[in-house]
């Protein structure tokens, strides 16, 4: 399903190799391939329960794949062990559609609370410099002070997403991070994280939005009952899109 | 769009000062300051554990006033007081004292005068009374012998008690049963002390837990983002450990305290037969009481927030 990477001189910064999970008698994944390179930029689409979140979960090694094996920066995820988590996640950057920040620290704070918890050796000047600046790059530096009660949705999402990225890791994952915004919002958002992966990030995004996903071009990635039943490479949408479906 | 940071522009600077500072603020800081925060549902588990420190250090310090009786009285019962009647002669006291200094079973024999036993006992708190009451000086003169078995101890009471210069009412101190009821007494007392004092453990470590609990849920979002981040296990579980120290070490610092005041009220009534009862207390002893409460306060919430840690936070 998908094309060698070696051959192509390309390192996978996420690897599925014949991934299933399994919730007692439940199969949320089966047989999952596929990778993803660096400063690539792929949606996850599919219905409800198709296995979107469960997928991102595996990557965040949150969750153990039943069988296969997941590989994320060459650290096998599927054979980490509790106490080596931690260095996995400093690679991944999460979005969630709840923002999920931390309603008594100002956005500044959330923002530098990622560089703090994960570097002892951070100043406090420093963390508060790189916070203003991921602040500044998702056009809030201005908002540094607020906290996330005086922000619209999208001012939410935006500080969300400085968080995920402040760290600078090579991979962003992203759950339905526009569903509870608005379409122009929703576009905004969908700018950054294109700005994002110009930059070499890599971002998976999984998303209900159609509209956006058609819009946008890129890699589409689509899950049915837990099956990958599509890999559309980026750039092949329109009526004819199904030629390029491996 | 300003674009976003890729490589940092801000060069590392490994600053221990930095470190020991972000680990004080995440440890101890945020410790303290989330323990003030949930104080309110802490509280339960601050007043249950405060109280079940001190009825272990109650039970603490009464198991060892039992454990010091228990020591006296076996270094006691191989010591036989033998009594002897106010009218006996010199040379009838002479005569027991060769053959008690004969026997191979005594190590030492020591006389003592009814001067000397008035003098004891004015020491030991009623008998005064007792002395004043009688007009006179009701105790009699006796020897203390040391035998070298415990074993032989009734031996040796067969051997002296027809003599002619023995009391014939009450002629020695020996209680063959006296030391096996203290000894199955004292057995007792540790086991049901033991049990006891399990018991309140078990129920302090899971009133600590639940308390723990219920802090992890109150700031489930905050342990969440750290997860999510890649915030080492120890910052993410540390705080809670903490925090549970601080109750049990609060804990055991009240009932540490009010333990050693109940302890120094005791030792300090000198003269009272409590203390005649329990001849270990001191005020060492109040001390160590004291300090042993607050470290079981500690050992306890520590040990039971890092149970309840491990229980509901996963990574």
């Amino acid at each position: 399903m998908t094309p060698s990477l070696e051959s192509k001189g390309l390192q996978p910064l996420v690897e599925f190799a014949g991934v299933s999970r399994r919730y007692g008698e439940i199969t949320a994944l089966e047989q999952v391939s596929f990778t993803l390179t660096r400063g690539e930029f792929a949606f996850l689409v599919g219905p409800s329960g198709a296995g979107k979140t469960t997928l991102l979960k595996l990557i965040n090694r949150e969750i153990r794949p039943s069988d296969g094996e997941v590989w994320v920066d060459a650290i096998a995820a599927h054979d980490l062990p509790a106490t080596k988590v931690p260095e996995l996640r400093r690679h991944v950057g999460v979005v969630f559609q709840d923002y999920k920040l931390l309603p008594r620290l100002t956005v500044l704070e959330n923002v530098a609370f990622a560089l703090q918890v994960t570097d002892l050796m951070i100043t406090d000047q420093e963390a508060h410099d790189r916070a203003l600046d991921a602040l500044e790059a998702v056009g809030l530096g201005e908002r540094s002070g607020a906290f996330p009660a005086e922000l619209s949705g999208g001012q939410q999402q935006r500080v969300a997403i400085a968080r995920a990225v402040v760290t600078q890791p090579p991979l962003l994952i992203a759950d339905e991070p526009t569903g509870n915004l608005d379409m122009e919002t929703a576009w905004q958002i969908m700018d950054l994280l294109d700005d994002i992966a110009s930059f070499g990030t890599a971002i998976l995004l999984a998303t209900h939005n159609v509209d956006i996903v058609t819009k946008m071009q890129r890699r589409i990635l689509t899950l049915v009952d837990g099956h990958l039943v599509r890999d559309q490479p980026a750039g092949r949408t329109g009526k004819m899109a199904w030629l390029a479906w491996s | 769009m300003a674009g976003v940071v890729v490589s940092g522009r801000f060069p590392r600077r490994r600053v221990p000062r930095a470190m020991v500072k972000n680990v004080a603020r995440v440890l101890l800081r945020g410790a303290f300051r989330n323990w003030l925060r949930n104080l309110a549902t802490t509280a339960p588990a601050l007043g249950s554990m405060t109280l079940l420190l001190l009825l272990s250090g109650l039970v603490g310090v009464l198991g060892f006033a039992l454990w010091s009786v228990a020591q006296t009285e076996t270094r006691d019962a191989a010591v036989l007081h033998v009594y002897l009647r106010d009218d006996a002669s010199a040379a009838q006291v002479d005569q027991l004292r060769t053959k008690l200094q004969a026997d191979r079973d005594i190590s030492s024999v020591h006389f003592v005068s009814k001067d000397q036993a008035l003098a004891l006992a004015r020491k030991r708190p009623g008998l005064p009374d007792l002395a004043r009451a009688s007009g006179g000086n009701p105790f009699p003169a006796s020897f203390d012998v040391q035998v070298k078995r415990l074993a032989d101890v009734g031996k040796v009471d067969s051997a002296v008690r027809r003599a002619a210069a023995v009391d014939p009412v009450y002629p020695t101190s020996y209680d063959p049963g006296a030391y096996q009821r203290l000894t199955t007494m004292l057995l007792w007392v540790a086991i049901v002390g033991s049990a006891f004092m399990l018991l309140l453990g078990f129920v302090a470590v899971t009133v600590t837990a639940n308390s723990i609990r219920a802090a992890i849920h109150s700031r489930r979002d905050e342990v969440t983002i750290m997860q999510l981040v890649g915030a080492p296990r120890w910052m993410v579980r540390g705080p809670f450990v903490i925090e549970g120290a601080i109750t049990g070490g609060t804990a055991g610092l009240v009932a540490g305290l009010v333990t050693l005041v109940v302890t120094l009220t005791v030792v300090s009534a000198g003269g009272s037969s409590f203390l005649q009862l329990a001849p270990g207390l001191s005020i060492a002893a109040a001390a160590l009481a004291c300090g042993a409460v607050f470290l079981a306060g500690l050992v306890i919430g520590s040990g039971s927030s890092v149970l309840g840690v491990h229980r509901h936070l996963e990574s």
